[in-house]
């Protein structure tokens, strides 16, 4: 196997178990909605680490495809929801999300 | 034990950024602050053996999209710096619960996280052997997500494009 030997895998692990947890905190303490979508992002790169770790240790090449969608599939996600965000700021003038309301039951 | 300090250092300078984007009541100090974890991720991507997996990470979040993000901020122009505080019980619980959530996670990682090589493989991650995979097992979700982005292309240009009868009637705003 190549690669570096000397780290072991579950730090990598516990990387990103930690940067998952702050984008859950952030998800859930902010409400600048830009800011959420953020932390959004900082969740999908834990993720991709995740992956990568994995594929490293068992030797595969389909985790490393994995991340190439996630990649293609968070372009995507972060271009409609930046829109979103601007629908919303020219109707409300705010991107706080507590203010998108309309659909609230 | 060169390799160790360059993980702990970029594990610290991503853990920071993250940090930082969370904590920070600044969105563009946030955004500039989740490129540098980008690019500790892709650090942390190359010392993993997959450079190729770094490079992507590089151009496709540092470049691509977090360019976007900046522009985004930009044109909802934030200079009125509406610190929105949420309130504290949201906050005491947000903090707890991904705090829990964290260790959780952690500690099952640690205790049950199955990392068993299997022998003699190796592992394969230039840009040859992912693209064969890519068009040989993978070709139909690469043509549904080329779609998919052309999909996005299309909605992100209908949610943004202005609205056409109030700018016929002279009321409309440019943004």
């Amino acid at each position: 196997m190549n690669g570096i030997d000397e780290i072991p895998a579950s730090w990598f692990l516990i990387l990103s178990a930690i940067l998952f947890s702050i984008g859950v905190i952030g998800v859930l303490t902010r409400k600048n909605g830009i800011t959420i979508f953020m932390s959004i992002e900082i969740m999908i790169n834990a993720v991709n680490l995740t992956f990568i770790t994995y594929a490293r240790e068992w030797a595969s090449t389909h985790g490393l495809i994995f991340v190439f969608f996630i990649m293609a599939i968070a372009a995507a996600e972060a271009a409609i929801g930046l829109a979103i965000f601007i629908a919303l700021f020219r109707h409300r003038e705010t991107i706080d999300v507590d203010e998108a309301n309309l659909m609230h039951w | 034990m060169f390799e160790l300090v360059i993980f702990f250092f970029f594990a610290a300078v991503a853990v920071i950024g993250a940090l930082t984007v969370v904590l920070h009541p600044n969105q563009v100090v946030g955004a500039i602050s989740l490129v540098l974890s980008f690019f500790a991720l892709a650090v942390m991507y190359v010392l993993l053996g997959a450079p190729f997996m770094a490079a992507l990470q590089v151009i496709i979040y540092a470049g691509a999209i977090m360019v976007l993000f900046l522009f985004v901020i930009m044109l909802l122009n934030v200079e009125r710096d509406e610190i929105v505080v949420s309130r504290p019980v949201q906050r005491f619980l947000g903090y707890t619960a991904g705090s829990a959530f964290g260790l959780t996670v952690s500690y099952y990682l640690l205790k049950a996280a199955v990392i068993e090589a299997p022998e003699g493989s190796i592992f394969l991650s230039d840009a040859r052997s992912v693209g064969m995979r890519l068009f040989e097992a993978y070709i139909f979700p690469f043509e549904m997500v080329s779609i998919l982005l052309l999909a996005a292309i299309v909605g992100a240009l209908l949610l943004t494009q202005r609205d056409v009868r109030r700018d016929a009637t002279g009321g409309g705003e440019t943004v």
